[in-house]
């Protein structure tokens, strides 16, 4: 019960410690801090709650279950660029994506799939916006740009690498 | 920042009436499922901006210049995506941080490859990953992924 506390909010946990040390040595100064969070938290809560409403639309209408089957289907350059796209769509914590790709491997998706979507699943499409409003226009965009030129070479080198030594 | 927020939620929202119009339970659907993963995430964004809070207040600019600035270069950037590698969280967190540290002074380059490795490497979650896919996969992704993260760091800097 505990450890699962630790493990499930360990942020939280260290967050709320260092607020603690914080008053307790500087008060004043740990109120200006709690102050600047509420502060930053609000003005971006309004796009927090509309990305979400985003996130379920999309878990709705662009399930899962057809990404998996879209990524099955395809095998060559077209099946790679598929897989940068759907990593962008994808969300949900490892423990449910790691699995789910494994099954779409096993069902005869290449390496090389696996390991695009696992890259371009670091460019989250639907937190564009949030990521716009912290880092900028030019940031956000051509680290998007950038990470999608990069996870199909990766992805291809991780395959040759896995294909290497059989 | 608010009324790209109001302007962002009147979109998805006018989405929304079309799509009830259309579809009333799939919609009905998708925004419970908005509702609920919202409020998963929600002890970790009060975290999250209580950190961006003490970050501004007490984490001296020198601190981060020093070790995540331009200055410090190759440092700043292997600084940066380990730290992103041992952290794990959903990326929504990594923003608000990555923000707080640009604003510090950090080198942008750094502050690229730390969201990166948050997003795509993580240490703690490597041994369900060979669980998953094999140890060989794992290692390799993570090892592919680190140096792509340093790369894609070094790439956004020449663009910037």
């Amino acid at each position: 019960m505990i450890r699962t506390l630790i493990r499930s909010q360990w942020l939280l946990l260290l967050t709320g410690g260092l607020y603690l040390w914080a008053f307790v040595a500087a008060p004043q100064r740990a109120g200006q801090a709690l102050a600047i969070g509420a502060t930053t938290f609000t003005s971006v809560l309004l796009l927090i709650v509309a990305v979400f409403g985003l996130v379920g639309l999309l878990q709705v209408w662009i399930s899962r279950e057809l990404i998996v089957r879209l990524l099955g289907r395809e095998g060559g350059i077209k099946g790679l660029l598929i897989a940068a796209l759907c990593g962008t769509l994808l969300i949900g914590p490892s423990y449910i994506i790691f699995p789910l790709l494994m099954s779409i491997k096993k069902q005869g998706a290449r390496w090389a799939v696996v390991a695009i979507v696992l890259t371009s699943y670091a460019v989250k499409l639907q937190m564009i916006p949030i990521e716009v409003g912290f880092l900028g226009w030019p940031f956000s965009l051509g680290r998007a740009l950038i990470t999608l030129a990069i996870a199909i070479p990766a992805g291809l080198l991780l395959e040759v690498l896995m294909e290497r030594e059989k | 920042m608010f009324s790209v927020g109001l302007i962002y939620l009147l979109l998805i929202g006018t989405i929304y009436l079309l799509l009830m119009l259309k579809n009333r339970q799939k919609a009905v659907e998708s925004l419970l499922i908005a509702r609920q993963s919202l409020l998963k995430l929600l002890p970790l964004l009060v975290a999250v901006f209580g950190l961006v809070g003490l970050f501004q207040e007490f984490l001296p600019p020198e601190l981060v210049s020093r070790w995540l600035g331009e200055s410090s270069g190759l440092l700043a950037l292997l600084l940066g995506t380990s730290a992103g590698a041992v952290a794990i969280g959903p990326p929504l967190a990594a923003y608000p941080l990555a923000g707080s540290l640009l604003a510090a002074g950090a080198w942008p380059p750094a502050i690229a490859a730390f969201i990166l490795s948050w997003i795509s490497i993580g240490i703690i979650t490597l041994p369900f990953e060979a669980q998953v896919f094999g140890s060989r996969f794992a290692l390799l992704r993570n090892g592919i992924s680190f140096i792509a993260a340093m790369l894609s760091g070094l790439l956004l800097g020449m663009l910037l």
